[in-house]
C-alpha cells in the first residue's frame, strides 16, 4: 500500500510540470496584453517598464524556467493586472471559501443523496422512489445559474429568509453560505442518488443477499452492512473526480453568490490576460484534481480487498 | 452552450421581473422628493451600504487605474484640488492657486493632515509624485504627468535615473508651497489633478511597509473617510475621520462596501434592501434597464465619453463614403431603442457638456438617418468597398448596436460583416498600427479631464490610439497650438478648427461618432447626494441618509 501511494505521488510531478508548459504555451499563443485593461494605449515606455519589472522580457524558455522555479519554492509571483497583491496572497484569502464552498455542498450531496438513493432502491416504485427520481431528474437538467437566480428571488428577495448573497468568514456557520452551497451541491446530489439507487437495485439481486436472507438475518443489517458496502463503491469512485470539479466549477455560483473564491479570478485574470495568476491557479486546481484522484484510490483499496491486492 | 445558457437566464430574468414587479405593485414609491436638496430630516442613523461590483484592485495612487478604486480613493484621500458639480477645479487641500505662464503654484492649507498626525506638507508631493514616475514603479498613468517638465524623461530613463529624478519640475518651496513647471501652459491640467494619480501617500508609510501599505492594518490617509476593515473580494468598511480638516460637513459616519460582481444579484441586494446604492451601473443588468429607468431610484448624468465607430482609411479610402456611412447611420434609433440608458447622439469628437461646447459642435452630421443624401455622397464615391467586416468587443451592449447599424448600412447597399472578439484580443488586433483586415470597429474614449483637448489630441498621427490612418499635419499643429493656448475663447476656436476638420463639410470623417455616454446609477430614495460628477466621481462627503 505504501510504494502504492509513494508511486502515485511521484507521479503527480511530472504531471504538474506538464500541466505548467501546457498552460504557460497556451497563454503566450493567445493575444493580448496584460497591461493595457482600458482602450488607453500605454505608451511605449511604460510598456518597455512594465516588461522589465515582471520579467517578461526575458526569451520565452528563461520565463518558464523562472517560473518553474517558483512553483517548486511555492512562489507564484505577482499578479500582472492586480499590482500589489502576489499569487499566493490571491491563494491564501481566496482558496478557503473555495474549498468549503466545494467541501458544504459535497457535503450536502452525500447527506442528501446517498439517504435519497437507498431509500428509492429499498422501496422501488413507490411514490417516494418517483419523487426522489423526479427530484434527481430536475436536479440534473436545471443549470445552477438558473436554479441561484430562482433561489435568491424566492428565499432572500421574497421570502428574506437569508441574505442575497455574501459569505463571511470561513469555517464558521453563516446563514449566506446556505444557498451556495445548497446550489452548487445539487448536481452532485441528483447524481448519487442515481447511482446509488442503481448500484443498490443490483446489488439486492445477488446471491450473497438471498443467502444472507436465507439464513435469518436482519433485513436492517442486511441492507445495511452488505448491500450498502458493496453499492458505495461507485460512488466513491464517483466522488474523487466529482469534489475535485466542485471545487474547481464552482464559479457560477461563486459570480451569482459572491462568494469570495477563486473562480472568479481565473475566468478574470484569463480574460486580463494576468499570466502568473492563470498559471498558479492552474497548478493549484491540478494539483487538487490529483489528490483527490489519489485518494480515491487509497479509498478504494480499503473497500475493496480486491484492488488493494492487484495494487500491491 | 453560451446561447443556451443566455436563452435560459433571460427566462429567469423575465420571470423574477414578472415576479418582482407583482410584488412591488401595491407599494407606492417613497415620498416624492428624491433628489430634491433638503427634503427630509437627517436620519439617526447615517450608515450608508453601497455595492461597487467588484474588489478595488489597489489603493495606491500609483497602481490604481480602474474606477472602483478610484471611488474608494476618492473618499479616503485629501487632493489639492477637487471637481465640482460644474465640472470646475475647486479647492480641497490647496486653498488657492497661482498660473504664471508655465509656473503653477499651490498654496496648502495649514490644517491638512494624515490620520496618524502628520500634517499633509507640499514635499509629501514632490515624494508621491516622484514615485509614481519612477521608472521602477511601472505606473500606467504616469503619462498624465507628462505635461510637466522633466517627467517623460525620467519615467523612460535607462541610466543614470537618479540624476533626472532630481531635475522634474516640482518643487517644495516651503512646507505648504508647491511650485509645478509646465512645459508648456496646458490650461487644463488643474483640472487633470482631480485625478487620483495625484494624490499624496504618507512617505513614511510607504517606505515601512512596501506593498503592503495599503492593508487597513497599516494605511495612512488624509480625507473624509478611513479603511477599518478590507475583507478581499467580500466587503470593505470605511468610517469617518472625525479629525479631518472639514468633518464637521460629512454626515455619514460609517460606509459599507460590498462586492457584488453580478448584475442580477445585486439588483436582489438592492431590492431586498441589502444595498442602499451602487456605483455606476453595479446593479444595472442591461436587460432590465427598461423597468430600472422608471423608477425613483434610478439616476441618469451625463458622462464626459463618446462612443464611435473608427473606420480604416486604407480601406475606405473615398471619403464621400465615409460620408455616406455616417449619414445613414441613425443615432436616435440607437439610443433610444437600443442602449436605451439616455445617451445623447453625438455629432462630434468632444461630448456634451464640456466647457467651450458651444463653440466647437458640429452639427453638420444628422442625429437621425438621412438615407438620401447618404445615398447621394455614395454615389459620388469612386469604387466604394461596399463589403465592409466591422470588429468590435464582447462586452455586453456592442453585439446589438453592431447588428443596428448593420442593418441601417444596408439601407445603403453596404454589406456589413460583424465580428466579435474577446477584449485584450481586440486591442491588440485593431492596433495602431490599423490591421488591414479590419474596416470598421467599435472603441470609446473615456474622459480623463474636463478639456476637449483630451479628446481632440487622439486624431493626432502619432497618437497611440489612433487606428484610423487619419493622419493630417494641419491638425497636429491644431493641437500644439491649442496645448499652449491657455486662454480659453482662443483655444475652443482651435477646437472649432479642429472638429471642423474631422466632422464639418469638408471634414475629413475618419470616425463616425455614434452617442455620448451617460453615468447610469440606482440608490435608494432617502440616499441625498450621490449624483455623480461628468467624470462619474462620487463625494461621499456629500451624501446624507434622510428618515
Amino acid at each position: 500500500m505504501t510504494t502504492f501511494v509513494l508511486r502515485r505521488v511521484f507521479w503527480t510531478i511530472p504531471v504538474i510540470l506538464l500541466v505548467i508548459l501546457l498552460t504557460f504555451l497556451l497563454m503566450r499563443q493567445i493575444e493580448g496584453n496584460p497591461f493595457r485593461k482600458t482602450e488607453r494605449a500605454v505608451p511605449e515606455a511604460i510598456q518597455r517598464n512594465l516588461e522589465e519589472k515582471y520579467n517578461l522580457d526575458e526569451p520565452w524558455y528563461v520565463q518558464y524556467a523562472l517560473y518553474v522555479k517558483g512553483v517548486f519554492t511555492w512562489d507564484f509571483g505577482p499578479s500582472l493586472v492586480i499590482r500589489g497583491r502576489t499569487v499566493n496572497d490571491i491563494i491564501h484569502q481566496q482558496f478557503p471559501a473555495s474549498i468549503e464552498l466545494g467541501l458544504l455542498a459535497f457535503m450536502w450531496a452525500i447527506l442528501l443523496g446517498v439517504p435519497a438513493g437507498i431509500l428509492a432502491a429499498v422501496r422501488p416504485n413507490s411514490v417516494f422512489d418517483y419523487s426522489a427520481m423526479f427530484f434527481s431528474n430536475v436536479g440534473y437538467a436545471l443549470p445552477s445559474f438558473f436554479v441561484a437566480t430562482i433561489a435568491i428571488y424566492f428565499f432572500a428577495v421574497r421570502w428574506s429568509l437569508v441574505p442575497t448573497s455574501g459569505w463571511g468568514d470561513s469555517w464558521t456557520f453563516d446563514s449566506r453560505k446556505l444557498l451556495p452551497s445548497l446550489t452548487l451541491g445539487l448536481l452532485p446530489m441528483a447524481y448519487f442518488a442515481r447511482l446509488v439507487r442503481g448500484t443498490m437495485l443490483e446489488t439486492l439481486q445477488q446471491d450473497y443477499v438471498r443467502t444472507a436472507k436465507a439464513k435469518g438475518l436482519r433485513w436492517r443489517r442486511i441492507v445495511g452492512l452488505h448491500v450498502l458496502r458493496n453499492s458505495l463503491i461507485p460512488v466513491v469512485t464517483a466522488a474523487g473526480p466529482l469534489l475535485g470539479y466542485i471545487i474547481t466549477g464552482s464559479f457560477v455560483i461563486e459570480l451569482i453568490f459572491n462568494v469570495p473564491g477563486i473562480g472568479r479570478y481565473y475566468v478574470t485574470a484569463v480574460e486580463g490576460r494576468d499570466y502568473s495568476v492563470v498559471m498558479g491557479l492552474t497548478v493549484i486546481l491540478s494539483l487538487i484534481i490529483v489528490v483527490a484522484n489519489l485518494i480515491v484510490d487509497v479509498l478504494y483499496g480499503f473497500l475493496d480487498p480486491k484492488t488493494r491486492e492487484a495494487a500491491a | 452552450m453560451d446561447t443556451i445558457r443566455r436563452i435560459l437566464l433571460v427566462c429567469a430574468l423575465v420571470a423574477v421581473s414578472v415576479l418582482v414587479a407583482a410584488a412591488c405593485g401595491g407599494g407606492g414609491g417613497g415620498d416624492g422628493d428624491a433628489d430634491g436638496d433638503g427634503g427630509g430630516q437627517p436620519a439617526a442613523e447615517q450608515v450608508i451600504r453601497i455595492n461597487l461590483g467588484s474588489e478595488p484592485p489597489s489603493l495606491d495612487p500609483v497602481l490604481a487605474t480602474d474606477n472602483i478604486s478610484s471611488f474608494v480613493l476618492q473618499q479616503i484621500m485629501d487632493p489639492l484640488v477637487r471637481l465640482d458639480q460644474d465640472s470646475q477645479p475647486v479647492a480641497a487641500l490647496a486653498e488657492s492657486w497661482d498660473v504664471e505662464g508655465t509656473t503653477l503654484t499651490f498654496h496648502l492649507r495649514d490644517d491638512g493632515q494624515w490620520t496618524n498626525g502628520d500634517p499633509v506638507t507640499a514635499e509629501d508631493f514632490v515624494y508621491s509624485w516622484k514615485r509614481l514616475l519612477d521608472p521602477k514603479a511601472a505606473a500606467e498613468y504616469a503619462y498624465q504627468f507628462y505635461g510637466i517638465v522633466g517627467a517623460e524623461e525620467y519615467n523612460t530613463c535607462e541610466r543614470n535615473c537618479d540624476r533626472l529624478a532630481d531635475r522634474i519640475g516640482v518643487e517644495a518651496v516651503d512646507e505648504r508651497t508647491l511650485r509645478v513647471e509646465l512645459i508648456s501652459e496646458q490650461p487644463w491640467i488643474v483640472s487633470q489633478m482631480t485625478h487620483q494619480s495625484f494624490y499624496p501617500v504618507h512617505r513614511a508609510t510607504v517606505e515601512e511597509f512596501g506593498d503592503r501599505w495599503t492593508e487597513p492594518e497599516n494605511i495612512v490617509t488624509s480625507g473624509p473617510f478611513t479603511v477599518i476593515e478590507w475583507q478581499h473580494d467580500q466587503s470593505m468598511v470605511l468610517e469617518k475621520w472625525d479629525e479631518f480638516r472639514a468633518a464637521d460637513e460629512v454626515d455619514l459616519t460609517r460606509v459599507e462596501m460590498r462586492m457584488i460582481s453580478d448584475g442580477v444579484t445585486a439588483l436582489q441586494a438592492f431590492e431586498a434592501g441589502e444595498v442602499d446604492a451602487c456605483l455606476d451601473d453595479a446593479c444595472i443588468p442591461p436587460q432590465e434597464i427598461d423597468r430600472l429607468k422608471e423608477t425613483e431610484e434610478f439616476i441618469v448624468v451625463p458622462s464626459l465619453s463618446t462612443y464611435y465607430y473608427g473606420l480604416n482609411l486604407k480601406n475606405v479610402p473615398d471619403v464621400n463614403q465615409r460620408l455616406a456611412l455616417s449619414f445613414a447611420l441613425d443615432r436616435t434609433e440607437i439610443v433610444e431603442q437600443v442602449t436605451k440608458a439616455g445617451e445623447i447622439p453625438a455629432t462630434s469628437m468632444a461630448p456634451e457638456g464640456m466647457p467651450g461646447w458651444d463653440v466647437y459642435h458640429q452639427e453638420f452630421l444628422p442625429t437621425t438617418a438621412d438615407l438620401e443624401q447618404a445615398q447621394a455622397y455614395l454615389d459620388q464615391a469612386q469604387n466604394p468597398k461596399t463589403d465592409l467586416t466591422l470588429v468590435y468587443n464582447n462586452a455586453p451592449g456592442h453585439k446589438e448596436i453592431a447588428t443596428a447599424v448593420q442593418s441601417q448600412w444596408s439601407e445603403i447597399g453596404m454589406n456589413v460583416e460583424i465580428k466579435q472578439q474577446e477584449w485584450a484580443q481586440f486591442l491588440e488586433f485593431i492596433g495602431p498600427p490599423p490591421n488591414r483586415q479590419v474596416d470598421v470597429f467599435r472603441l470609446g474614449w473615456l474622459g480623463d479631464y474636463v478639456d476637449a483637448f483630451n479628446f481632440l489630441e487622439l486624431w493626432r498621427c502619432d497618437s497611440g490610439n489612433n487606428s484610423t490612418h487619419y493622419c493630417d499635419p494641419e491638425y497636429d499643429d491644431l493641437v500644439d497650438q491649442a496645448r499652449a493656448t491657455p486662454e480659453d475663447e482662443e483655444r475652443y476656436e482651435l477646437y472649432r478648427q479642429m472638429e471642423e476638420m474631422l466632422f464639418g463639410e469638408n471634414g475629413a470623417h475618419p470616425i463616425v461618432p455614434i452617442y455620448w455616454y451617460t453615468t447610469t446609477t440606482l440608490r435608494k430614495t432617502n440616499v441625498e447626494g450621490w449624483e455623480p460628477n461628468i467624470l462619474a466621481q462620487y463625494d461621499l462627503s456629500r451624501v446624507t441618509i434622510t428618515e
